[in-house]
């Protein structure tokens, strides 16, 4: 039977757009990765459409062969921030990597766009795959893939720590007796682990809905159990019905052995539909997308998860080069996944190239025919809702004002905002803090 | 023609308070200091008043003692942003430390909000004087002060070298040929120094302002030092007109010395007018702001240069205690003037405590006494501007309403907005990129040699 729960919607606003040539597009705004009225109005598109959230994914190391909008691009936070104040209702989701920032700085700026947006924060957890990023941060190395999640486990309890440091009535505000905090509902975090030590107390304090929603996106086996344990919403990648479906039940699966409910975690499968009037129209608009890219330009996109492996070297029309164990220490799922494709299937390296580039997805075609993979997806769990990206200028508009009438028509999508809060309006229980938890006991 | 030297004018914003007394006002309600409504309507005052600038300011520690605007605020480069998004004009200054940051973090953050912003950010320029900051971040002690000002100079070097990564033409996006960015105008930085290592490029380019402004609020030599080789602008603190006169002179100087123009650091004393219909109604609001203070608030806010002393376990009548070396990591200016004013004077701790919490005012009184003194130290060379450090909603609408028209009628001050960005409102030279600036300077060379 079909699932009662309403489907969770994000809009992934990502400038110029995630190809090396969407910018070529006649209708692309050339400098949409730094146009703040760009960002202001998709954001401004999903809130009228009630969307959950929208999504800034990122990243902090470029090269002459990084894409458009990884080459120039707002941070996540500032941009955020700036949404936040023309906004009123959808969650504002920011990825921050563990591996290159102080835990307090981090747990302060989430915090402060949390308070500065009434309770409407996320923070999409990373841990950095591009290994040129250590450079940029006076370290030599990369970590290796494990020790990264341990870090990053470390690293979020250090931050979920020091955003309960003021217990939720520690301001008593008695002007009469001057007597402006109850110092024992103030509390030092006094943490020493393997990889950080930090004292605190943070310098700031809990939002309406507590704590920022926590975001994860791993595919890897570390990353499946890191999103299990700590994760409310998780991103990925949707390859095939058949493929989410496994993932969904799997980390569910993990979730419940480390002692979660099913229904605190949400698995979120990115898409970028294509939505016509007709099949004929979708169709149309995909083969427009694939039109601006070169095979030249799709070979180095695809050395981004390979350590950028320089392919060129290589016969573009030669079966796929065997690249041994490269990938294995950064984007582990990624590269494991194109090299299986390209031994499945036996394809050629332009060939791999070209998929790599502008992947098609499942979601193209009638504004009905959309409606059904997405209801079809959540029935099958194989989803929780969706992270929906542009795909062409202007389709997260017309999934908006065509896609979504559907849904809500069906009883799968919200009419108006339930909550003020974003974990109100996701079904996310406030978490209580620890100090009163404590207490209680 | 040169354009008439104008006064410019900044303003904090400091919610429920950074003094122990401020919150106690009946209009506040406590929690100001994380309401964005507060910052966004101090900050759209101040551009209806046509001010430079909105001013956080910011440190990393906390303990019970602190003021409640410390306790619990807003960070810097969120609520700018957030600002930024509601404003038009108005510059927006953050307080950053180089002590506990990675410079690619900041010059990024920096850059994005000058993007977002059209080109009015700034960053004022910090290395953390609160020593127990440390503990916050991994270390058992705070840097010594020293070594501080390296860090800090290499960071701002790093930060700026990041900021040109991009040159100003890079990005061609032509659709026609393709071309998205020239290769041979983005440039990694390959930074090498005692405390950081950094490749790039930075992952964004620069904004219509080239950089943020850059702000430096250190007394200290080595903080003078700094600001006079790289900052734009300075938030002075000096409690006399000779000592302000004798800062600028000295930071004016440094800076030439360094083969900068006098006139592109521009130094900003902090001042807290009052103002009233009369002078004595003036001095009496200050009287009754300052006497809301208790000696036991004194006394912590007295503290906190010297990182949280606990200075209750001396006696209050006694001789201000003999402190030693404290301080000199901290506040060094500070806990160094509190240290010599106490002893010139013969001062017992109480009287030092109630001194410091409640310094003279120099600008106490009718908006045209003070709007007298603005220019007095403006014309004296005692300050290129001034940052409006006012906790009290109404005084820094009666300065809005009452004085600043004063000084525009005067000529002193503006009435419109002259630029779209911070620096062409400063009156500041755009900086270029020194990538371009290498390859003209080659160019040129290379031309002569024909």
């Amino acid at each position: 039977m079909g699932s009662a729960k309403p489907i969770k919607l994000g809009a992934w606003i990502h400038g110029v757009g995630a190809g090396w040539e969407d910018w070529r597009h006649p209708d692309a705004l050339t400098d949409a990765s730094t146009n703040v009225h760009f960002y202001k109005k998709q954001a401004q598109i999903a809130e009228a459409a009630k969307f959950d959230f929208v999504f800034i994914a990122d990243s902090m190391y470029i090269d002459k062969n990084s894409s458009p909008h990884y080459l120039n691009r707002f941070e996540p936070l500032t941009i955020l921030s700036a949404i936040a104040a023309v906004t009123k209702h959808v969650g504002l989701v920011a990825t921050a990597t563990v591996t290159y920032s102080e835990p307090f700085n981090l747990a302060r700026q989430l915090a402060s766009l949390d308070h500065i947006s009434k309770g409407r924060a996320g923070w999409n957890v990373v841990t950095s795959w591009l290994s040129g990023t250590a450079e940029n941060f006076s370290r030599r190395e990369h970590l290796n893939h494990d020790t990264r999640y341990r870090l990053a486990q470390e690293f979020l309890d250090v931050v979920k720590g020091l955003w309960d440091s003021y217990e939720d009535d520690a301001f008593i505000v008695d002007k009469a007796n001057g007597r402006f905090l109850d110092p024992s509902k103030l509390h030092e975090l006094n943490h020493k682990g393997e990889f950080l030590s930090v004292k605190g107390p943070l310098n700031i304090a809990r939002s309406p809905q507590g704590h920022p929603v926590i975001f994860q996106a791993g595919a890897s086996e570390n990353g499946r159990n890191f999103a299990a344990r700590n994760a409310e919403a998780i991103f990925v990648h949707y390859s095939s019905l058949e493929e989410n479906r496994a993932y969904y039940s799997d980390v569910k699966r993990r979730a419940v052995q480390f002692g979660r409910s099913e229904d605190e975690i949400f698995i979120l499968p990115g898409i970028s539909p294509i939505v016509g009037r007709t099949q004929e129209e979708a169709e149309a608009k995909y083969r427009q997308k694939l039109s601006l890219v070169s095979v030249e330009k799709a070979v180095v996109a695809l050395s981004r998860p390979f350590d950028h492996y320089d392919f060129t070297k290589h016969n573009l029309d030669d079966p796929f080069p065997d690249l041994g164990e490269l990938g294995y220490h950064s984007h582990r799922s990624s590269a494991e996944k194109i090299k299986e494709m390209a031994r499945k299937e036996n394809l050629t390296l332009r060939e791999v190239a070209l998929r790599h580039a502008t992947p098609r997805g499942d979601f193209v075609g009638t504004a009905e025919e959309v409606a059904d993979r997405i209801q079809e997806a959540v029935e099958k769990r194989a989803a929780d809702g969706f992270i929906v990206g542009e795909s062409l200028p202007g389709e997260l508009e017309n999934f908006t004002k065509q896609v979504v009438p559907i849904l809500r028509e069906r009883g799968l999508f919200r009419e108006e905002y339930e909550h003020d809060t974003f974990r109100g309006n996701l079904g996310l229980k406030k978490p209580v803090n620890r100090y009163t938890a404590q207490l209680t006991v | 023609m040169a354009k008439k030297r104008q006064i410019k004018l900044g303003a904090t914003i400091t919610g429920a308070g950074t003094s122990h007394n401020t919150w106690k006002r009946p209009e506040i309600k406590g929690n100001e200091s994380v309401d964005f409504e507060y910052y966004k309507n101090k900050a759209l005052q101040a551009e209806a008043g046509k001010f430079d600038f909105v001013f956080i300011v910011d440190s990393p520690y906390i303990t019970a003692n602190s003021a409640p605007h410390f306790l619990n605020r807003l960070e810097p480069l969120t609520v700018l942003s957030a600002i930024g998004s509601v404003t038009e004009k108005i510059g927006l200054v953050g307080t950053v430390t180089t002590s506990y940051t990675e410079p690619y973090n900041v010059a990024r953050q920096f850059a994005s909000l000058d993007h977002l912003s059209g080109g009015r950010a700034g960053w004022n320029v910090v290395t953390t004087g609160l020593e127990g900051a440390a503990a916050n971040y991994g270390r058992s002690e705070h840097y010594e002060h020293s070594v501080r000002y390296r860090r800090a100079a290499e960071h701002v070097a790093v930060v700026k070298g990041l900021w040109d990564s991009w040159e100003d033409d890079a990005l061609v996006r032509n659709k026609e040929t393709g071309q998205f960015f020239d290769e041979t105008k983005l440039h990694e930085l390959n930074f090498k120094g005692e405390f950081f290592s950094v490749k790039g490029p930075l992952n964004i380019s620069r904004s219509r302002q080239g950089h943020p402004v850059l702000f430096q609020a250190g007394g200290s030599d080595s903080g003078r030092d700094l600001a006079a080789r790289s900052a734009d602008a300075i938030f002075a603190r000096s409690s006399s007109l000779e000592e302000a006169k004798a800062f600028y002179r000295d930071v004016k100087q440094r800076a030439e010395r360094y083969g900068r123009r006098g006139d592109q650091i521009l130094i900003f004393p902090g001042i807290s007018p009052i103002v009233a219909d009369t002078e004595e109604e003036a001095i009496a609001r200050h009287e009754e702001h300052a006497g809301k203070l208790t000696i036991e608030e004194a006394l912590v806010e007295l503290s906190r240069p010297f990182s949280y002393y606990d200075f209750s376990k001396h006696d209050l009548d006694a001789p201000f205690p003999d402190l030693g070396d404290l301080g000199s990591n901290a506040y060094r200016t500070a806990a160094e003037r509190i240290k010599r004013t106490a002893r010139e004077n013969n001062l017992t701790l109480r009287e030092t405590a109630l001194l410091f919490a409640r310094p003279k005012n120099h600008f106490v009184g009718t908006p045209e006494q003070i709007a007298d003194r603005l220019q007095l130290w403006f014309e004296e060379e005692a300050a290129d501007g001034f940052i409006i450090y006012s906790e009290v909603s109404e005084w820094f609408t009666e300065f809005v309403n009452k004085v600043v028209p004063i000084l525009q009628k005067r000529g002193l001050f503006r009435t419109e907005y002259e630029s779209d960005t911070f620096r062409g409102n400063l009156g500041l030279e755009f900086p270029e990129n020194i990538h371009t600036k290498r390859r003209k300077a080659l160019a040129e060379k290379e031309g002569a040699k024909v």
